[in-house]
């Protein structure tokens, strides 16, 4: 900071992409990263994935449909969002993401509704809750290794996709420095998937318990943090020794604040710690998974609300303070309480221990 | 027509040497009443431009009141704010001096808010200025985002992109925009960059050594013009920020 210029009057911009996209940016990547954790157990059959797979898959769903109801709150004309549609420009990496939701979301509730199919069919005849609609949904519960493979495809694609968009979306806004690097989608797409592999550790601990799953998503999880520590050292290296220009410029940005020193220290310091407890004590799934879930939450939060603290002309810092209603607080809160009924509803069908214990047997069947 | 229509329409040589005389005259209100703003235009194929000589600019906010009171600005919001600093001098007996930049739209001719609208509701008119279509704009903030300048908003009264339009309603009418009209110093100068005979024209050629724009870096292309750029204000200013910054009323 220059002490010789001290700025007397100037407006502060508030924050244009609110909490809801923070929520959004979190939940659609908690859940392209579950979706791929459901690959080795629903459609690989690699042994000792398969109640990991189901749980992950279950992640996937819940996740994903909450996602786009954050996003639609986070424009402020919710009802215009067929414009979308209406209006596509291929310049813009936010309408082709328009597109692209729909084709992950098909993707995975066509390929979820597949590999449940036996499971509901199952809930149906146990006469549980819901043994009705579970019955209508399981339409006979057949197998059908065929169609689950190619909607496997087709939502590998959509993930793709969502993954690509949701970070280049940021990744290519120049005006925001912080932002405006190439490394940016790749830490999104990291964070996400071992914020994945927590969620999937909090349902393993809160269902069967399984220590085996427990260890192999440990293990997993492990080597997360270990790339995400890489890329984050590959990135504040371009930053520091000038390299890469928009790395050093988002450096500049952001290094000499006091509260970015220390969001940059309690990233650092989260992240080693769930490496060692991953690797060292693999038994500590409940910490590990909240660890995982917290760091995947709080880049997001620090990249997206705390990027928007930074004036792109005027001088020091914005000050954000998260307001209590639907614009702030409400917004998370009204969010994690669609997730909550999401939650529900899924397991009322599909209920938990089911999904995560004898999966082994329903897979070899 | 009135008088600064007929200003647009190109009519007068004659009125322009008659306000720069006029200006000259340490009369201010006098030249204000007898000769608004100095609005210098073609009758071709118009690209508007502003020329702002900070030299001029006293820092009285008269733009910035006077464009919320024309464009309905919500409060706590601005399309356009002379940004004022406190600047420490070194070869001067006063301990520092006050640096006084207006800040508004550069309606680039290469901007970024463009390709980034999801719904292309943000486009550039013919005429050179970068308006919002309100009846298609989704509300999505990824312009406000992408406006290097900090010179876009959500409008909470409308739920759409707001910001400085160079008062297209104003100028299409034949008028000056509001602040150009209201600017005491003469500060703010609107035109055409397109009438290379104009006054405007040669105002920018007249001061092409010293001429500047924000950010040129970023290669924008930016339609506002500064006379009197300070090299340390171009971009983001490193200095001390300001401890109290007006700030929108959360919206209902």
């Amino acid at each position: 900071m220059n002490p010789n210029i001290v700025e007397t009057i100037n407006v502060a911009r508030e924050v244009a992409w609110l909490p809801w996209a923070v929520q959004y940016l979190f939940l659609i990547g908690l859940s392209y990263g579950a979706w791929l954790l459901s690959l080795p157990g629903v459609v690989f059959r690699r042994p000792g994935w398969a109640g990991i797979s189901r749980l992950a898959l279950l992640g996937a769903l819940v996740c994903g449909l909450a996602a786009p109801v954050a996003l639609l709150a986070d424009l402020h004309q919710p009802g215009r969002f067929w414009h979308f549609y209406a209006y596509f420009t291929p310049t813009s990496w936010m309408s082709w993401g328009a597109f692209f939701i729909p084709v992950y979301l098909g993707g995975l509730l066509i390929y979820a509704w597949l590999a449940f199919r036996p499971e509901l069919a199952r809930h149906a005849q146990s006469g549980g809750k819901l043994a009705g609609m579970a019955g209508v949904l399981a339409y006979g519960g057949h197998e059908s290794r065929g169609a689950l493979k190619a909607a496997a495809l087709l939502a590998f694609i959509g993930a793709a996709l969502v993954a690509l968009y949701t970070g280049a979306e940021v990744a290519v806004v120049q005006a925001r420095p912080l932002w405006n690097t190439p490394l940016l989608p790749l830490q999104f797409f990291v964070t996400a998937f071992a914020g994945a592999v927590g969620l999937v550790l909090l349902f393993n601990r809160y269902s069967v318990r399984d220590e085996a799953a427990n260890r192999r998503l440990a293990g997993v999880l492990a080597a997360t943090q270990a790339v995400a520590l890489a890329v984050g050292a590959l990135w504040l290296a371009l930053g520091v020794s000038g390299i890469s220009p928009v790395h050093a410029r988002a450096l500049a940005e952001v290094g000499p604040s006091a509260n970015w020193q220390l969001s940059a220290l309690w990233a650092v310091a989260a992240t080693v710690l769930t490496l060692v407890l991953a690797w060292k004590r693999p038994g500590s799934g409940l910490l590990i998974g909240l660890l995982a879930l917290h760091s995947a939450w709080m880049m997001r939060w620090s990249i997206f609300i705390g990027g928007q603290e930074v004036p792109k002309t005027g001088a020091g810092y914005y000050t954000y303070s998260l307001p209590l209603g639907p614009e702030g607080l409400m917004g998370i809160v009204g969010t994690a309480g669609l997730w909550v009924f999401l939650f529900v509803l899924i397991t009322t069908l599909l209920p938990l221990d089911r999904l995560a214990a004898g999966a082994d047997d329903n897979a070899a069947a | 027509m009135n008088k600064a229509s007929q200003n647009l329409q190109g009519a007068a040589p004659v009125s322009v040497a008659r306000r720069n005389f006029l200006r000259g005259v340490p009369v201010v209100t006098a030249a204000a009443v007898l000769a608004p703003a100095p609005a210098i235009a073609s009758t071709g194929k118009q690209q508007w431009a502003m020329l702002i000589d900070v030299r001029k600019c006293i820092g009285c906010q008269a733009c910035t009141v006077s464009c919320i009171q024309e464009n309905a600005v919500p409060e706590g919001s601005f399309r356009t704010v002379v940004s004022t600093y406190s600047v420490k001098l070194t070869d001067s007996t006063q301990p520092a001096g006050t640096y006084v930049l207006p800040r508004l739209c550069n309606h680039c001719d290469n901007p970024p808010c463009i390709p980034v609208c999801p719904v292309s509701a943000t486009y550039k008119r013919e005429d050179g200025i970068v308006a919002v279509d309100g009846d298609r704009c989704v509300g999505c903030a990824y312009c406000v985002q992408a406006c290097p300048y900090d010179a876009r908003f959500i409008n909470h009264d409308t739920g759409k992109a707001d910001k400085c339009t160079f008062c297209a309603h104003r100028v299409d009418a034949g008028l000056l925009p509001a602040c150009v009209e209201t600017c005491v110093g003469g500060a703010r100068i609107f035109g055409d960059i397109n009438n290379s005979e104009g006054e405007f024209a040669r105002l920018l050629k007249d001061a092409q050594p010293q001429l500047k724009v924000l950010k040129p870096e970023l290669e924008t292309a930016p339609r506002v013009f500064y006379i009197g750029l300070d090299e340390r204000f171009t971009g983001k200013v490193e200095g001390q920020g300001t401890l109290w910054k007006p700030r929108s009323l959360p919206h209902a």
